[in-house]
């Protein structure tokens, strides 16, 4: 209400009441009879009235959840009210000549205090109406509004009929309105829902306010029925006023005093329903918390943490199923616990007799021991000594499947009832969203972490390749090497030896990803010094094997083929370590080189050794040498069926005539039509050598 | 992917693991998982049959030489048999035959562990 609007409302009703008190004090004098003044001085009292109520009414809080605070503001305006009357019954000078049946005042400060009075009265017995209409609109139904609006025409009505001026012809209409206002009072007064959602220090508040409230209207209501000071003021002051405050104030009394029956009824349940509201919070509280906590840790310490608050539990832990590789099975793991000990949920976790887990993940419901000590599930905790006395264990279940299990404890027996369970499972819902949200964040930052590892070892890979091929007049070379995945197991290289020699060397190391790029490394490195200090292909091979077999793993090998081109002599060198023969296309002969030689890293020395060969070959000009890998022999048609080895020295026969990287174009192609859709499985490896032979032979 | 199975049986001594499809990185843990229990249970005299063996991966072969150490320092040993021409060749490449018992027949391997026994 702006500070005009309250303005007006307090100065107009002031000068009609002034006006009333200057009539008033000229009326006990001076006899005016029924004239058309009386007619106006009544209108002035009711606009007044009026006017109050508007004044009244734009100072309620109108604030939810603060009807005790209202009600207190209502008992102190009507107990100043009461005390009030009670100080002017005893100030001297006061006092009513009684003619017929009126009473009218003896001097004009006894006017002064009926207009006083009667507006003191008229003021509280507002504020007690619109209080009431606050508490019985506080939960509107159908008809609540009716209801209310009808006692509150009736109330008006029957005031009006008992103007002076209706004469007693319309007499039997007030106390009809009377009675019909009773009726509505009762009805209205069992709107008491606002007291069910009040705190129980708020009922017990409530308790007492209603009850010196119920005394001060019923106090009122007896003032005003009876012949006494108030009664006579507030009459000649206005007669529909006595009716309005007479009738409002038995409201008030009938109100309060069901108001204080309704309360004193409630309070046994006030505890169950502030527990439900911190329940209803605190489910509220992890709602919130799903989506601002992320860190895993602190998710699951706030879980048990809230977990006692919620059945205020004296201990609680979480445990969650922990997914191994397949094949493994599956086993839980404790991530929080509140007020238990590691040692001692070990201890009731771990005793042959605990099946609570089992019984859990079997049945998928919550799983209550009231007694723990004497039921047989649990017996084994309480003969370990710990203040467990009943004990509930919920499931988290996620499509369907038990990913963890909430537990909590209390230290009386029957300490959960009925809503533990129920809040408890609701809650563990909430849980397992939680959980699985920050698992599969976790999971992301993980998979981005392998990938960026991945990436690492994918430029290692590539730079281990060799960046410059061979550049000798002697030899024609093209090679490429593509890995399936980011990082291949495949390799080659090259190295430039003394005498115009030229080594080849190709190989696959078992195994992909990253630890076959670092086996890729070393091999690297092992070739690159060992063809230095050796001749000898099958030499460096079985030195080569010896070094690797120290770090390679148990399950790995590397298989390896390494030719060395002599230019000088036009002759080839070659051993192999398991890995694919060599294809030579000499005219119009095709042969697979493969001289007997095991896998690096199978076998140690001896059985090595004798293993092993070394082959001589004659080169030719125009020779063809391919060196691969098994992703083009073993490359897979639509039906399964393999690319083979036929099929590659065939087409080698029929190309040998192209450039090298026309023939290595020309198998890339021809191996990616035979996949089809498809596509390549496998690292996938080529190394061409076309012989020009020496500058003087051709 | 293409599916990879392993059936276990017991005989007198020995026991057979039969092999069936597609044995590379994937399907690898599958006979690990397998032989780890043979290896558990004491049980060194392994014949593996690789009839139904569509192909074998470098991986696959890695998983024989995970275990041949441990089965034969326990007088046992993993004896291969049934290959395929194309499997054998994936063997054989690899110089595996130098290493292992390759038979044609899983019988033959058979006889080989009873003829062990009693020398």
């Amino acid at each position: 209400m702006s500070r005009l609007k309250r303005a007006i409302f307090l100065i107009v009703p002031l000068i009609l009441l002034m006006a009333v008190f200057v009539f008033d004090v000229v009326r006990i004098t001076v006899e005016l009879g029924d004239s058309g003044f009386s007619l106006l001085r009544e209108s002035a009292v009711i606009g007044a009235m009026v006017f109050l109520y508007f004044l009244l009414e734009g100072t309620g809080t109108k604030r939810p959840g603060a009807a005790t605070k209202e009600i207190g503001r209502l008992l102190i305006i009507v107990v100043g009210t009461i005390v009030f009357i009670g100080l002017v019954q005893f100030l001297p000078g006061l006092g009513f000549s009684e003619a017929a049946d009126t009473a009218v005042p003896q001097n004009s400060l006894t006017v002064f205090f009926s207009l006083t009075l009667s507006v003191a009265v008229a003021a509280s017995s507002l504020v007690g109406l619109l209080t009431i209409k606050e508490l019985v609109y506080h939960k509107r139904k159908k008809g609540t509004t009716r209801n209310f609006i009808l006692y509150v025409t009736l109330l008006l009505l029957t005031s009006v009929f008992a103007m002076p001026m209706f004469g007693n012809d319309l007499a039997f209409l007030g106390t009809l309105g009377l009675v019909l206002s009773i009726i509505m009072i009762v009805v209205n007064s069992f709107r008491q829902n606002w007291i069910v959602f009040l705190s129980r220090r708020e009922k017990i508040y409530c308790i007492i306010y209603s009850a010196l409230l119920f005394a001060a209207f019923l106090a009122l209501s007896l003032l005003l029925s009876n012949r006494t000071f108030l009664n006579k003021a507030v009459l000649f002051f206005s007669v529909p006023l006595e009716r309005f405050v007479l009738i409002n104030s038995m409201y008030g009394a009938v109100y309060f005093g069901m108001a204080f029956v309704t309360t004193l009824f409630h309070l046994p349940t006030a505890e169950i329903y502030e527990r439900k509201q911190s329940e209803l919070s605190s489910l509220h509280n992890l709602g919130r918390l799903i989506t601002q906590v992320f860190d895993f840790k602190d998710l699951v310490n706030t879980v048990t943490k809230m977990t006692r608050e919620v059945c205020d539990a004296r201990s609680a832990w979480l445990e969650l199923v922990r997914e191994e590789k397949r094949g493994a099975a599956e086993h839980s793991e404790v991530v929080s616990r509140s007020n238990i000990s590691e040692q001692e949920i070990s201890a009731i976790t771990s005793h042959p007799d605990f099946v609570l887990r089992q019984l859990v993940t079997d049945s998928r419901k919550a799983l209550l021991i009231d007694e723990v000590g004497s039921d047989r599930r649990t017996r084994h905790i309480k003969e370990l000594g710990f203040p467990i006395a009943s004990l509930l264990s919920v499931p988290l279940v996620s499509h369907d499947r038990v990913i963890g299990i909430l537990h909590a404890t209390k230290s009386i027996e029957f300490g959960f009832d009925q809503d533990d369970t129920e809040v408890l499972t609701t809650f563990a819902d909430q849980v397992t969203i939680a959980v699985e949200n920050s698992r599969l964040i976790e999971q992301s930052l993980e998979r981005e972490r392998f990938r960026q590892e991945l990436m690492v070892a994918q430029q290692m890979q590539k730079r281990l390749l060799p960046q410059r091929f061979p550049d000798n007049a002697a030899m024609e070379v093209a090679a490429i090497s593509e890995p399936s995945l980011e990082v291949g197991g495949d390799y080659f290289d090259f190295v430039r030896l003394e005498h115009d020699r030229i080594g080849v060397v190709i190989g696959d190391v078992s195994g992909k990803g990253v630890s076959a790029a670092f086996y890729m490394a070393e091999v690297k490195g092992i070739f690159q010094s060992l063809s230095k200090i050796t001749d000898s292909p099958r030499e460096l091979l079985i030195r080569a094997n010896q070094t690797l077999i120290e770090s390679l793993e148990r399950n790995a090998f590397i298989s390896v083929l390494y030719a060395i081109f002599d230019v000088p002599k036009s002759r080839l060198t070659l051993a192999r370590a398991g890995h694919c023969p060599m294809i030579l296309i000499s005219g119009e002969k095709k042969e697979l080189i493969r001289p007997n030689g095991l896998g690096l890293g199978l076998t140690e020395g001896e059985l090595f050794m004798t293993s092993t060969e070394e082959r001589n070959i004659s080169l030719k000009v125009g020779d063809l040498c391919l060196f691969y890998t098994d992703g083009i022999t073993e490359a897979r048609n639509a039906e399964g069926e393999e690319f083979g080895y036929e099929r590659l020295v065939d087409l080698c026969l029929q190309i040998r005539k192209l450039p090298a990287s026309g023939i290595q174009d020309r198998i890339l192609s021809e191996i990616r039509a035979y996949c089809g859709k498809n596509g390549l499985n496998d690292d996938l490896t080529l190394v061409v050598v076309k012989w020009h032979g020496k500058k003087s032979e051709g | 992917m293409s599916e990879f199975k392993v059936q276990h049986r017991d005989g007198d001594g020995f026991s057979v693991l039969e092999l069936k499809g597609y044995l590379d990185a994937h399907t690898a843990p599958d006979l690990e998982t397998n032989l780890q229990r043979l290896l558990t249970d004491k049980k060194f005299n392994i014949v593996v049959n690789c009839r139904d063996l569509t192909y074998i991966s470098s991986a696959g072969l890695g998983v024989f030489m995970a275990f041949i150490e441990d089965v034969r320092k326990n007088k046992g040993d993993i004896k291969l048999s049934n290959m395929s021409a194309k499997v054998y060749n994936v063997f054989d490449l690899l110089g595996f035959p130098v290493l292992y018992e390759i038979y044609k027949d899983e019988q033959e391997a058979i006889t080989k562990f009873r003829q062990g026994r009693r020398a």
